[in-house]
């Protein structure tokens, strides 16, 4: 029975994806809209719930799943990210040709997979909930299959992520041949007990897992899928990506370079930090050039997965909050910023970052709420992701006291900082300093309307109000044991 | 007594996010709030000046509300001699600049509602007493200004061939380098330090000669990019040029004094041996600040561009002041980033008054305008004669003090140094003389005939109240300099004597709290 109650989230979702499913093809329901309106309001309630389950320390099916406080963080997230697509989802849902239903059942199984992601103690579980995530995402970034773009989108991720799914396996083998194991726990006790540098094969297994991981958070060198999958996609299953299976990929990296390969950090850790360098550089000087609103925030989600390597590569417990808090806001942040790119696209049919202008005018919440999405994924104060930034920053230079050439990834951050605030900004001019060709008032559903005010006060609020996100990121991040 | 301080700097926020609740179709209601919050921070500022301890050293009205316990925040609030007359500064200059708004005819909700987070942003910043709400506050006014500029701005064209979102654009852009540089500064002070308190900073923690060497440099040129240091300066003058009336008065006025008192407060106290380490290059660049820029506002022949440049120009007077690491020195750059504020604020507010009506500024084309708008005449008379340092006004006091600090410094860099900024005034009177003849004196052009001077009380008002402020600094500069004095010896050129190898002890614990803040 306890072990019902650790999967008792993943349940839920799954059965209520099913019995949607099962629903629409006995007897279709006219209105489609209004299905998502309920699954959207139905995962909400779970939402509440989540709040109700209290974290175990013991692991459940024999080591390989946990519900730690750092599992209900994501899950929490997930399901926060799953709620607010639903609704997208219902607001697109005139766009999508035949198949609605499936579409929100395809969204919801997909989360049950992030919502397994973030309970992963075991390699071979990482793998089945990594495939059931990457697959239904497959489907999904192809759903509108008349239309090239979007078909594009759907091979290209499939043909990467089956590569990248290929390495991770390839790694695990490798990791399972040289340590006789795959959970977490006892690779962690098996590298702590051992002496002198691991074998090599043992390093190559392990590169071969962060490849396949680099490729699901966006990193440099498995990043180009990034933009163009971002544009093709439909905008609902592109705000999925960039909020839901980031998040997943971010889970996973936590829980695999911090539970289990912790004790070798020296071999990784400059690696990252690399990496992390290198992926901040090239989201941010990317994203220049784009005037493709989709495209843009692909680039920029390949910036802010630098963002949080850095705070992965510091390996101290205030990087790994770090990471954990930006990813709570950056949920809001980007959930924001899709929501009225819906609201807008369904009036003007148009993703380029031109047919925005004059936003403020046409759509004072629309405009607002993109606009302080946009400050917020460039870090401004007061908004959330000011606060992001800053702990990531503060997590990188407290490693430099130790390590100084941390300082240099700390210049590489603040230097891409003012360059994202120029694309940023460019957003922001079309809204409100540009004038619009028509100038036609965009209406916003009520439903809509909810969830763009949501979003936006948690943006603000947690902008100035800190502390309660930030003590549940610390609380979860304490089971790493990280100093 | 001690909530008021935090009142005052809170209060326009707060009317912010009111306004953002007001219908957006009663523009009277919604300036009528503005006024009543900044004029309301304005008379809790007076009050709290004129309750100003003036026999004690250190921060008064201190009030802290506990933020962030994992990382030691707290918001808290508290004056001492420096920021208590950079507080007055912003409450003289955001309330005469919220009166001159009354030309804003377009989006007044909107407008009102940045220019009232711009006023917390800067005052916050002023009298905050922990390092990460004073970064906090710092950006919190970066894009209220884009904002601003970008909307209700205009910018002539002329022979940059720039437009105003160019202007702003880059106006945003070098601030945010600036404060992302300061904040590596800020962020290495804190681990070595342990703890985000400027007071204990200042008091009780020795850093290290690396983390000084190491972050004084990012402060100071973090710091110094906002404050137009040169070669960094290129962005504020064009920046204040498409900037509408208020937004010029605050940015010159204040938001530039930002930067440095960033290095005032946090890079002299807490960085003393790294100040001593660049000191000499800062002088320098000061006299480029002052020569240089003086040079370039005699090529100019916009109005805005010859006031913008003078204004980087004074910056360069601020930096030598601070270059000195002196009391005198230092407080004289103190005195003249308020005197400086004031002059600047009225010059920009009396552009603003005749370029709302002739829709030009370019100084040639003006003439004669003395004989249709005496009262702005006048005014603009007193306030070249303040910015060319002439007795009488708070700026001559204040560069006097900056001019002695330089050559009691002693070596022979300060004196050359000194005999430059000297021969900066020469320029400046030329330049500004030059241009208040050709625009408001000379044969009177009939297309400017149907100028309206200023003449109820409201709109004379801001004028005559900044004049005031000027003159009464100027006739009786004890009244500041008593208390700037005060904080500059005891919490900035004390400090400055304290080397890291003769408090090992103190750094030592100092070390053991960044190991785990």
């Amino acid at each position: 029975m306890m072990s019902l109650y650790a999967v008792q989230l993943e349940c839920l979702v799954a059965t209520w994806a099913i019995i949607l499913l099962l629903v629409d093809a006995f007897s279709p329901m006219p209105n489609k809209r209004l299905v998502g309106y309920v699954a959207a309001g139905f995962v909400a309630v779970a939402l509440l719930y989540s709040f109700a389950i209290q974290p175990i320390d013991n692991p459940f099916f024999h080591g390989m799943f946990r519900l730690d406080p750092f599992a209900l963080y994501f899950k929490r997230l997930f399901l926060l990210a799953l709620a607010v697509v639903l609704l997208m989802a219902a607001e697109f849902s005139p766009r999508i040709e035949s198949g609605v239903v499936e579409f929100y059942a395809l969204l919801m199984l997909c989360a049950v997979g992030m919502l397994v992601i973030a309970s992963v103690n075991d390699f071979i579980l990482l793998f089945v909930s990594l495939e059931l995530v990457t697959i239904t995402l497959y489907v999904l970034a192809s759903y509108l299959r008349r239309q090239l773009p979007s078909l594009e989108a759907g091979t290209k991720y499939l043909i990467l992520g089956a590569l990248a799914s290929g390495f991770t396996v390839y790694g695990i083998a490798y990791i399972f041949g040289t340590t006789g194991t795959t959970n977490f726990d006892r690779l962690a006790d098996l590298l702590h007990s051992q002496t002198g540098a691991p074998s090599s094969a043992f390093v190559f297994g392990m590169l071969l897992v962060l490849t396949g991981l680099g490729f699901k958070i966006a990193s440099v060198p498995f990043q180009v899928w990034a933009p163009d999958v971002y544009q093709g996609a439909p905008t609902p299953v592109t705000a999925f990506l960039a909020v839901g299976s980031k998040a997943a990929g971010f889970a996973l990296l936590l829980r695999v370079l911090y539970a289990g390969l912790l004790p070798v950090s020296m071999v990784w850790n400059a690696l990252i930090a690399v990496l992390a360098g290198a992926t901040i550089l090239y989201g941010n000087l990317g994203a220049i050039p784009q005037h493709n609103i989709k495209r843009l925030l692909g680039y920029s989600s390949i910036g802010h997965a630098g963002y949080m390597l850095m705070g992965v590569a510091a390996v101290n417990a205030l990087g790994a909050g770090a990471v954990l808090f930006y990813l709570g806001q950056y949920a809001f942040t980007n959930l924001c910023a899709f929501l009225a790119i819906i609201a807008v696209t369904a009036a003007t049919r148009s993703d380029e970052i031109p047919s925005f202008s004059g936003l403020g005018k046409r759509s004072p919440i629309l405009g607002l709420a993109l606009f302080l999405s946009m400050m917020s994924l460039a870090g401004v104060p007061p908004l959330s992701g000011f606060f992001g930034k800053f702990q990531l920053f503060a997590a990188v230079i407290q490693r430099a006291q130790v390590d100084s050439s941390y300082y240099v990834l700390a210049a590489i951050g603040a230097v891409a900082v003012v360059i994202s605030l120029y694309f940023y900004l460019g957003v922001g001019r079309a809204i409100y300093l540009q004038e619009a060709e028509d100038a036609s008032p965009i209406n916003v559903s009520t439903p809509m309307r909810i969830g763009l005010i949501v979003c936006m006060v948690a943006m603000i609020g947690i902008g100035i109000f800190q502390r309660p996100l930030l003590q549940a990121s610390i609380s979860a991040a304490k089971v790493f044991s990280l100093k | 007594m001690d909530t008021l301080l935090t009142i005052a700097v809170l209060l326009p926020l707060v009317a912010a996010f009111v306004l953002f609740l007001f219908p957006a179709n009663n523009p009277r209601a919604i300036r009528a709030l503005a006024l009543f919050a900044t004029g309301v921070s304005l008379l809790i500022t007076l009050t709290l000046f004129a309750n100003f301890d003036r026999t004690k050293s250190g921060y008064q009205f201190v009030h802290r509300i506990p933020w962030l316990p994992s990382y030691g925040c707290s918001l808290k609030f508290g004056v001492d001699g420096i920021s208590m007359t950079l507080l007055l500064l912003v409450g003289f200059v955001s309330f005469c600049g919220t009166m001159i708004s009354s030309e804003i005819h377009d989006r007044e909700k909107e407008y009102y509602i940045l220019f009232l987070a711009l006023t917390t942003g800067i005052s916050g910043t002023f009298c905050t007493m922990d390092l990460f709400f004073f970064y906090f506050f710092y950006e919190m006014a970066v894009i209220p200004m884009y904002l601003l500029i970008g909307m209700w701005g205009s910018l002539p064209p002329g022979k940059h061939g720039r437009t105003k979102e160019y202007a702003t654009m880059k106006l945003t852009l070098y601030l945010t380098a600036g404060a992302v540089l300061a904040l590596i500064g800020l962020l290495a002070i804190y681990f070595a330090g342990g703890t985000l308190d400027i007071e204990q900073l200042q008091h009780n923690v020795v850093l290290a000669r690396t983390t000084q060497h190491i972050a004084f440099p990012c402060l100071l040129f973090g710091f110094g990019f906002l404050a137009s240091l040169w070669p960094f300066h290129t962005w504020s003058p064009l920046g204040y040029a498409a900037a509408p009336t208020a937004a010029s008065m605050m940015h010159a006025g204040v938001l530039k004094k930002l930067g440095a008192y960033g290095i005032i407060r946090l890079a002299l106290p807490l960085l003393p041996d790294g100040a001593r380490h660049w000191a000499n290059l800062l002088a320098i660049l000061a006299c480029f600040n002052i020569l240089y820029a003086g040079w370039v506002a005699l090529t100019q022949r916009d109005w805005k561009f010859v006031i913008g440049y003078s204004s980087v120009s004074h910056m360069g007077y601020i930096f030598l002041g601070i270059a000195t690491l002196n009391v005198v020195g230092v407080s004289g750059a103190v005195l003249l980033m308020f005197a400086h504020g004031v002059m600047a604020a009225l010059t920009f507010s009396l552009i603003g008054f005749f370029y709302h009506q002739t829709h030009n500024r370019f100084v040639p084309d003006l003439s004669g305008l003395a004989r249709k708008i005496p009262f702005i005449g006048v005014c603009m008379v007193m306030a070249v004669m303040a910015s060319s340092g002439l007795p009488g006004f708070a700026n001559f006091a204040s560069e006097v003090l900056v001019f002695l600090g330089s050559w009691q410094q002693g070596s022979t860099l300060f004196h050359v140094a000194t005999i430059c900024a000297v021969w900066g005034i020469v320029v400046t009177a030329t330049y500004l003389l030059w241009a208040v003849r050709m625009s408001f004196f000379g044969p009177f052009d009939e297309k400017w005939s149907m100028l309206k001077d200023a003449v109820s009380f409201k709109q004379k008002f801001p004028y005559a109240l900044l004049l005031a402020v000027l003159l009464t600094v100027g006739f009786y500069p004890r009244v500041l300099t008593d208390i700037i004095k005060q904080s500059v010896a005891t919490s900035v050129v004390s400090r400055l004597s304290v080397s890291p190898e003769t408090n090992t002890a103190m750094v030592d614990t100092a070390y053991r709290n960044g190991a785990k803040p």
